[in-house]
């Protein structure tokens, strides 16, 4: 007899000793906080959303004085309404995504669609870093040009005059560009240990599915 | 909230909850953990429930529901251990102390089936359930036919697990 069969008798029987909950207890789990991933992916994407627009609102406004007085804020109004439509862009397909997510539908449709949506928001965050470190170097490459002009107003914001401009301004780009480096390695960091935390089993399960079908 | 609702819902479900009972079973190691996922599939159900037809059959709709949120939804809390429950294992064994063959293997093969991952696991649940190779396809999402073969191979599986 086929091992299974063995089991499927036992099962059977077993199935009738179940535990029993009463209409009660069963009543006050309606009412009890879920702990869906479903749930921590729209909380996590949503703050996700939050923190990289609000990254630009609280952006110092003087190191916007800086760029005002070098003359590039035309670009950086170009750039910034570019970056509210991107936005606009992402926010929308992230709730369209969000809203096919439906545990009734089988397994491999429903991962797919948390996998989709989730995917949503990483382009969002490869989109933030990949912005951010252009930012980075554009604004670089214009302080490099200008540098006469950024030691002038770096020298007027701080009342003194600079000693060795050469020195000061290696000094500067040093610092400018090891800071970017670490700001985005770290920004990897966080999402790589969030997204492994979160999708790991779903995402190893998908791919059981997957091989299934080959 | 919808009081009929409510009292529909949980009147079906406390009726069926053999069901998510024997998926939890299935899932879960330890009693805090079976308990948490009956409630996170009861949550879910919940849920889904407002728009739950009545074209299939309630328990046909929980098989589905009940699995996407093992399988899917459900986290572990932390305070429930990923270890196999030694306590239960030592004690069903105790309380079969005469040497009886067909609980030794049947014991054997449980384990076993807890070894699966967590796709398979379903494959076997739905199986030790009497669900036709449509039903198992259509619930996982993938073609009758690598329902099939993919059963066959878990059998297999087993069989090496219970005959090294």
């Amino acid at each position: 007899m086929d091992e299974l069969e063995i089991l499927k008798k036992d099962w059977k029987e077993k199935g009738q000793t179940e535990p029993k909950l009463s209409y009660n207890q069963i009543y006050n789990m309606l009412f009890k906080r879920s702990t869906s991933i479903v749930k921590w992916i729209f909380i996590i994407s949503i703050l996700e959303l939050v923190f990289w627009m609000g990254i630009f609102l609280i952006t110092p406004k003087s190191s916007f004085e800086v760029i005002e007085k070098l003359g590039a804020t035309p670009i950086l109004y170009g750039f910034n309404i570019l970056h509210y439509l991107v936005v606009f862009v992402f926010i929308y397909y992230f709730y369209k995504n969000y809203t096919t997510i439906k545990v009734t539908d089988n397994t491999k449709t429903l991962m797919r669609s948390i996998l989709k949506t989730r995917k949503t928001v990483r382009y969002f965050v490869i989109y933030n870093l990949v912005a951010f470190a252009l930012t980075i170097i554009i604004i670089n490459i214009f302080y490099y040009t200008q540098s006469e002009l950024l030691l002038q107003i770096m020298a007027d914001s701080y009342g003194s005059e600079i000693k060795n401009p050469d020195d000061f301004i290696t000094v500067f780009f040093i610092v400018q560009v090891i800071a970017g480096i670490v700001m985005i390695l770290l920004l990897l960091l966080f999402y790589r240990l969030i997204y492994g935390i979160l999708l790991g089993k779903l995402k190893r399960n998908y791919r059981e599915l997957e091989r299934i079908e080959v | 909230m919808n009081k009929e609702l409510e009292h529909r819902f949980v009147t079906q479900l406390e009726e069926n909850q053999n069901i998510v009972h024997k998926i939890c079973r299935l899932y879960t190691n330890n009693a805090d953990a079976h308990n948490d996922l009956f409630q996170e599939i009861t949550i879910q159900l919940w849920k889904a429930f407002p728009k739950f037809r009545g074209d299939s059959k309630f328990s046909t709709w929980m098989y589905r529901v009940g699995l996407n949120t093992a399988i899917t939804l459900y986290r572990k809390s932390k305070r429930t251990v990923d270890t196999q429950d030694f306590e239960g294992v030592s004690f069903k064994i105790s309380a079969e102390e005469y040497d009886n063959t067909e609980e030794v293997q049947l014991k054997l093969m449980y384990d076993a089936v807890k070894q699966l991952n967590d796709i398979d696991k379903a494959l076997v649940f739905l199986y030790l359930e009497d669900k036709n190779y449509k039903e198992i396809s259509e619930t996982l999402g993938i073609t009758e036919v690598n329902a099939r073969v993919r059963m066959n191979r878990v059998k297999e599986k087993l069989r090496t697990i219970l005959n090294p």
